[in-house]
Formats: C-alpha cells, structure tokens, sequence
C-alpha cells in the first residue's frame, strides 16, 4: 500500500492541497489509521501553536525591541560597508530631474511641430502671436482683414486665397501671369498666356 | 527616478513622432503617389476627353487638410457641329471648403468641329481629410462658348457672362486690328502691337488684398467720393458713389447707377481705380453687380468688402468705370475702343486676352503671322 507524503497530509490538513489531489487522499485516509492520525496530529499540533501565539508574552517591552531592531539593522548595513566598499555617485536634486525631463518633452514637441507642420499653420501661429503681443485685446483698432474670413489677394506673381495667413488656394503656375484680376465679389483670376501659342489660359479661385 | 523618466521620455517620443512623424510622411507620400482624379463630362457635352496628363500633380497632408497641386492638361475634342470661342472647366477639391474650388478657362478659341485642342492648368486646392480620397480631384464642365454666342453648360461659375464678355472684347479688337490694317497698312499694325508690348510692360499692378463682410466702424474713418468716366454710349450712367477710407483701407463701396437705355439690366460690373498720395494709380478690383434695373430707373450698388493695399497707400481718389452690361435678354455691352482710349484707362486697364494673344503672336512669330491669324476671323 503507498501511502501519501507527510507533506501531502500537512498540506491536506491546513486545507492547502491541490483541489484535484484531494479525492485521492481523502479516499486513502478512509481505509488508512496510520495516516489518518497523521493528519490528526498536524490538527492537534496547529492548534497548540495558535493556542501559544495568542497568548501575550508577560512584561515584553515593545519600544525597547523596536529600538534593538533598528540598531541591529544599523549594525548589519555597516558590517556591510566594512566588507565592500559603495561608490557613491553624486545625486541630483528631484526638482533637477523634474526640470530636465520637462525640458525633454519640451525640446521634443517642439521638434515634432518643426517638423512636421506645414509652414503655412506655423506662418499663421507666429502672426496670430504676433498681433496678440503687439495690438491685443485693449486696443480699440479696426480689425485686420484676416480676421474676417478668407482673404482674395492678387499681387504681379500671382492670386491666392488665404485664411489667417495661411494659404488656402491659389493660382500657382511656373510662369508669371501676365495680368490678376479681383472681383469683391470674392473671386480672382490670373491670366497667363503660352508664350509658343499664344493660348491663353485664365485661372480663378473663389472664397465662397 | 531615472528608470521613471527616461521611459516618460521615450514613450512622449514615440507619441509626438508617431503621430507627427514616420505615419504622416508615410500618409502624405501615399496621397502623392495617387491623386485619385475624376473628369466628369456630360454624355451630351459638346467636348470629349481625347486624353489628359496629371503629371506633377500632388497631395500633401496639411494639419487636417491636403493641400492639393493641380497640374492637369487635358486634350478635348470639339464633338458639336459649332466653332468652340471658349471654354471653362470647374476644379473641385470640395464644394463647401474655402479654397476647395478653382477654375480653367481658355478664352480667344478658335475650334471647328472634330478638331483637338488642350487646355492646361495649375492649381492649390484644399481639401479636408474627412472628406476622403476618392476623388481627391474632380474636373467638370462648367461651360462651352460658341461662335454664334450660343452657350452650353451648368453655368455653376458663371462662365457664359465671363467668356461673353470675353468674346466681345475678341471682335472688338480683331475689328479693331483689321482696320488698322487696312488704313495704315502693315506698319501702322506693327506700330499698334508695339505700343500694346509697350503698356503692357509699363502698367503698374499693385497687391490689393479683399475680404467679404461687413467691416465695423472705426475711428479716424473718412468717406471718400468716387469720380466717374462716363462713356456718351454707355446704357448705364454711374452718378454718385463713396467708399470708407481708414488707413489703407477702402471698406464698404456704395454706388448709384441710372439705366438711361431702353432695355431691363440684370448684371453690370464697373472697375474701380485708386490714385494713392504717391499720385500713383491701379486698377484695384472689379464692382460685380447682379440688379435688376428697369429703363430709366436708378438704383444703389452695395458691396459688403474692404480691399487692403500696400502699407504705404495712402488712397487719394477714387475712378470707377462702367466695364459691362447684361441686359434682360443675355445679351451684352462692353465699351468700344474709342472709350478705352482714355488716358487713365490705357495705363491701368489691361487689355483684352485676344490683344494679349495677337500681341504673343507678334513678338514670336512677327507681324505676318497676326496678319495671317486676322485672316481667320
């Protein structure tokens, strides 16, 4: 007959044997005196300890094992100390470290915006500050004609529509158009004339 | 701390460039390989595309738009039994979007039935991501002039009146040519065209920006008169008009118009010319109108915009001019030559883009080749 390990029956005893090996211990203590009382012994003894550890030690100083503890910690850390010797590196401040990871992100938004975005949103960003810093809101001025919606502009290079000072849509051909036009109705045209033909060609953009 | 901070670091890295970086240049790079396209004519249009190149077309992602480069050039076949004089296509990023839509016209044609031509064309548009891929661009018709001033198309921009007055200005100055030809001989023709190159060169174009709405108040405002060329034959007659001046800009143009023809006026756009304290003058914009203006009846022009000139303008006086007319039927008035003659007018209005094609012609080919081409017509 084989009998289950004296580790199995404490564990079986306190409850922490594997739920699957149970059954097979449980059906082997039923037909077994000799490992039953093993597993009663295991009880008996379990409940002497807990009956012993409830019971309060008579005149026990606790500040006083609280402060040998410390110096025993104490001691061992320098008998550390006294076998090898710690390199101390010099530490930095937490605000520092704080400081300089902010820094990082900073530096590195700011990397990512020069980047990536387009030339024309950063154009209009800076001129948005720009006009905050210099007019603000104080200022009883009138206001600047971005502020009222897409801008039509014609110039000897070219037409385009623009928004906050930046560009929306324009005429943008590689040649100088020989003549721009603005209507207030919101439109521009730019006239541009092949110069082997003579076909000429007008292109227009529209704010509405 | 360390072991906390530099994984803070390297996870807001791969964020900020994850998201700025590797995808976006991946995404703008995959637009600019295809610029998903559509030419959408009707089945009865009187045009048919023989082919068309979208080289050097481009997508580029922009914060929440694509910023689209047109470069398109299309060879359509005239399909009609009618002389094409002009044509012009709509370019649509997006209908809704300011900067979404732009325009190709080709005016001075000359295209009989069956033959080919190409029309080319270079536009930034936008259009909002939301709005997809497919097409990123559509090219349409918007409308097709013939010899007998005969129109086809939606008409969406407006194109009939445009390409009419187009047209108009065409005969005129062909007219025009011809019998400078025919009085003075070839070198009075030569003499002409050179005069043209020459004002061209010399004709002043300024940066004037525009924005529609209505503009507040402000201090230090002041309200300008306009003068008025009047042309004797003119079916309408501008009789007074002002503009706000603040700055260098002139907001808000007011005018008053008296149809002295018989006949019911629908549309009218008169030019408007700026003399700056530098004693220096531009044609700064158009005055489109769409009215309705009964015989002898007058009428007030209002225009919700405000043009913007250079920061050294300082506006002095004002010049408008009656540059075309719709009557109630669709037909048209454009001024004659005679009127054009003006002084003022000479220097800052630009002439018509069939001079400006004679005169191309001229300085390539020489004076026998507009001849020739005179001939034509």
């Amino acid at each position: 007959m084989t009998h289950p390990l004296e580790s199995d029956l404490a564990l079986y005893s306190t409850g922490d044997l594997p739920l699957w090996r149970r059954p097979l211990v449980r059906l082997h203590l039923s037909g077994c005196d000799g490992c039953r009382s093993w597993v009663a012994d295991f009880d008996n003894d379990r409940e002497s300890i807990r009956r012993l550890a409830a019971e309060m030690p008579v005149g026990v100083n606790w500040d006083r094992m609280a402060a040998e503890m410390s110096a025993n910690v104490r001691l061992g850390l320098e008998a550390g100390e006294c076998v090898a010797s710690r390199v101390h590196k010099p530490t930095v401040a937490t605000g520092w470290r704080v400081a300089a990871a902010s820094a990082g992100v900073a530096i590195l938004l700011v990397s990512a915006w020069w980047l990536n975005m387009p030339r024309a949103d950063s154009v209009a960003l800076v001129r948005a500050m720009h006009r905050i810093a210099q007019a603000g809101p104080w200022h009883a001025g009138g206001l600047a004609l971005e502020d009222r919606g897409p801008t039509v502009e014609v110039s000897a290079s070219g037409i385009q529509l623009q928004q906050n000072g930046g560009t929306l849509g324009m005429s943008q051909g590689q040649e100088r158009p020989v003549n721009v036009t603005l209507s207030v109705q919101g439109s521009a045209r730019a006239r541009y004339i092949d110069a082997d033909t003579g076909q000429v060609t007008i292109t227009g953009v529209y704010a509405q | 701390m360390r072991s906390r901070i530099f994984p803070l670091l390297l996870g807001a890295s791969a964020l900020a460039f994850g998201q700025f970086g590797p995808q976006s240049i991946a995404q703008q790079n995959l637009a600019q390989q295809n610029l998903a396209h559509k030419i959408d004519f009707p089945h009865d249009a009187p045009v048919t595309l023989a082919g068309d190149e979208w080289g050097g077309s481009a997508a580029t992602v922009r914060g929440g738009a694509y910023a689209i480069d047109v470069r398109v050039a299309l060879s359509l076949r005239n399909a009609s039994e009618r002389r094409i004089r002009g044509i012009t296509l709509t370019v649509l990023a997006q209908e809704a979007t300011a900067g979404g839509k732009g325009s190709i016209s080709v005016p001075s044609l000359d295209v009989a039935p069956g033959e080919t031509f190409s029309v080319r064309g270079d536009l930034h548009l936008l259009r909002p991501i939301a709005a997809g891929v497919s097409p990123m661009v559509e090219v349409s018709l918007d409308g097709v002039l013939f010899d007998d001033l005969s129109f086809y198309g939606p008409d969406k921009l407006q194109s009939r009146r445009t390409m009419m007055v187009w047209e108009l200005e065409a005969r005129r100055d062909r007219q025009f040519f011809k019998a400078l030809l025919e009085q003075t001989g070839r070198d009075g023709l030569q003499k002409e065209l050179l005069a043209s190159l020459a004002r061209d060169a010399d004709r002043p174009q300024f940066g004037v920006q525009m924005v529609r709405g209505r503009a507040t108040n402000t201090a230090g405002e002041r309200d300008l008169k306009f003068a008025f060329l009047q042309f004797p034959n003119a079916p309408v007659e501008p009789t007074s008009g002002m503009a706000r001046i603040v700055g260098n800009e002139a907001r808000g143009p007011k005018l008053v118009v008296h149809n002295r023809s018989p006949r019911v006026i629908r549309y009218l756009e008169m030019g408007w010319i700026v003399r700056d304290s530098q004693g220096r003058e531009f044609l700064a914009a158009s005055l489109p109108s769409e009215v309705r203006l009964p015989p002898s009846s007058s009428s007030q022009l209002l225009q919700d915009a405000s043009l913007r000139f250079d920061p050294r303008t300082s506006v002095e006086s004002m010049t408008g001019f009656v540059s075309s007319v719709e009557f109630g039927d669709g037909s048209m008035w454009i001024p004659n030559r005679v009127q054009l003659d003006d002084p003022m007018l000479r220097r800052v209005v630009a002439p018509s883009p069939e001079e400006q094609r004679l005169v191309q012609i001229y300085r390539k080919h020489g004076v026998n080749a507009v001849i020739e081409e005179l001939k034509k017509f």
